[in-house]
């Protein structure tokens, strides 16, 4: 089997990459270790409706709910809200991941990309030390796929970027780790994406109430893994819906654990090869959220990847035109952000309360981290002095 | 008697990945939808039991 490029994975990030490299004239293969794309679903499901500008997702069947806003909930509960109406933009979508991901993968599939289920990339392809496609498995079957890129999108657990000897091992202050819930039979008494805080509820993360429609919602929780015991996630998530006025009488449609990297941008570029998504650690460090940066990295990396093609360079020069772009486009925020999470770990569940009382009739310009960022500093002029680093970076973006 | 290393529950294993992700010595991978343990390659530093979300790693003595 020989093809342009063989993508490892058909999350979002590889089948975003995968469509805009067919567009742009390769031939696509992609690899998916699972039976069926999109399942399981590890994710808390929300993601900003800036993607409307993108026109990557057709139809709305993949859309759960159309959020009108967020609250943040301090230690002590003080409640911050992040109101669309009052900031005049718009927030975001809970979706449902499954679908969301297959219609992905059928736009990749209509721009002409083949796609492989039950097939697991077990090492690299190597002429000597240079990169000429994977080796994988399906069923019982070894064979070789030859290609010349190779686009690691394996998510968090990726081996991709270590074979090419990529250093992407996270330390546990890197990770959270998480579980969730679809829980129905709840009253979701508005559409607002709720976000509890405090070293007692979620250590060094926080738990999420997302609703998917009326009666139902994605509840779960992440935290940071250097604070993490064995099973601790799981616990900490059943002790705070049993107390939850809203969420106890609930009952479970699905139960499922996840990883979020929550780490510095890695390099992303070797000579024929390219990493994407939680794979090359492309997620919002305050949030964990990763969805839109696969859709705009998989653009940025799917038409470097067409010029690759076309001048038949596949040298990491050439391919670097992608992480130049993605670094350009968000990296720069990872950045940011990650330093806003190190500060944020500082602080004692009262500075938090102290925080929250103190925005909790706060109009906010803009529904974001950004928006938050700002308006801590401009409250507390004195966190100035912390944040002058982290200014700075921001002033770029 | 050696160290305890990590072994996956397959029963309790959801595939999340956190533990591959994490681990310093690329002794996991994931094997048939499942997390998996090389053993030859376990140091015995237990992070990938700490990080479990939901308990399913634990040590072991071979």
């Amino acid at each position: 089997m020989k093809y342009d490029v063989v993508i490892v994975g058909a999350g979002p990030a590889g089948s975003v990459t995968g469509r805009f490299a067919a567009e742009a004239g390769a031939k696509v293969l992609i690899v998916e270790r699972r039976q069926e794309i999109g399942v399981p679903v590890l994710c808390g499901e929300g993601i900003s409706r800036k993607i409307d500008d993108w026109g990557m997702l057709e139809g709305k069947k993949w859309i759960a709910s159309t959020m009108d806003g967020a609250r943040i909930y301090s230690p002590d509960g003080t409640m911050v809200t992040l109101s669309a109406e009052l900031a005049g933009n718009e927030t975001g979508y809970v979706v449902h991941r499954d679908i969301f991901d297959q219609e992905l993968a059928r736009q990749a599939a209509k721009a002409g990309v083949k796609i492989m289920l039950n097939t697991t990339a077990t090492e690299l392809l190597k002429d000597k030390d240079k990169i000429k496609g994977v080796k994988a498995k399906h069923f019982d079957e070894e064979f070789e796929i030859e290609a010349d890129i190779v686009v690691g999108a394996d998510g968090v657990e990726s081996r991709i970027g270590k074979w090419a000897g990529i250093n992407t091992t996270l330390k546990p202050e890197d990770l959270e780790t998480c579980c969730q819930y679809t829980l129905t039979n709840i009253d979701c008494k508005d559409a607002y994406c709720d976000f509890y805080l405090g070293k007692k509820i979620a250590p060094g993360g926080y738990i999420w109430v997302f609703p998917k429609g009326k009666d139902a919602a994605n509840v779960g929780i992440g935290i940071l893994a250097s604070l993490s015991e064995s099973g601790m996630a799981k616990k900490l998530l059943d002790d705070f819906i049993s107390k939850d006025p809203r969420l106890k009488n609930g009952a479970p449609l699905r139960f499922l654990a996840g990883a979020v990297p929550v780490a510095n941008p890695v390099e992303t570029v070797r000579d024929n090869l390219l990493l994407i998504g939680d794979a090359a650690r492309q997620v919002d460090p305050i949030t964990g959220g990763g969805l839109t940066h696969c859709l705009e990295g998989g653009k940025i990396a799917g038409e470097t990847i067409g010029k690759a093609i076309e001048s038949q360079d596949f040298s990491k020069e050439m391919l670097f035109e992608y992480e130049t772009r993605w670094k350009e486009a968000f990296g720069k925020k990872i950045k940011r952000n990650y330093m806003v999470k190190e500060i944020l770990l500082d602080m004692e569940d009262k500075t938090l309360n102290m925080l929250a009382d103190s925005l909790k009739d706060f109009k906010f310009e803009e529904i974001s981290t950004l928006g938050l960022i700002k308006a801590l500093v401009l409250k507390h002029p004195t966190l100035l002095m912390k944040l002058r680093p982290l200014m700075k970076v921001t002033k770029e973006t | 008697m050696g160290k305890p290393k990590a072994k996956v529950d397959k029963m309790k294993c959801l595939a999340c990945g956190g533990c591959i992700s994490v681990c310093p010595q690329d002794a996991l991978s994931m094997y048939g939808g499942r997390a998996f343990v090389e053993d030859e390659k376990c140091i015995s530093c237990a992070i990938c039991i700490r990080i479990c979300p939901i308990g399913a790693v634990s040590g072991e003595v071979y």
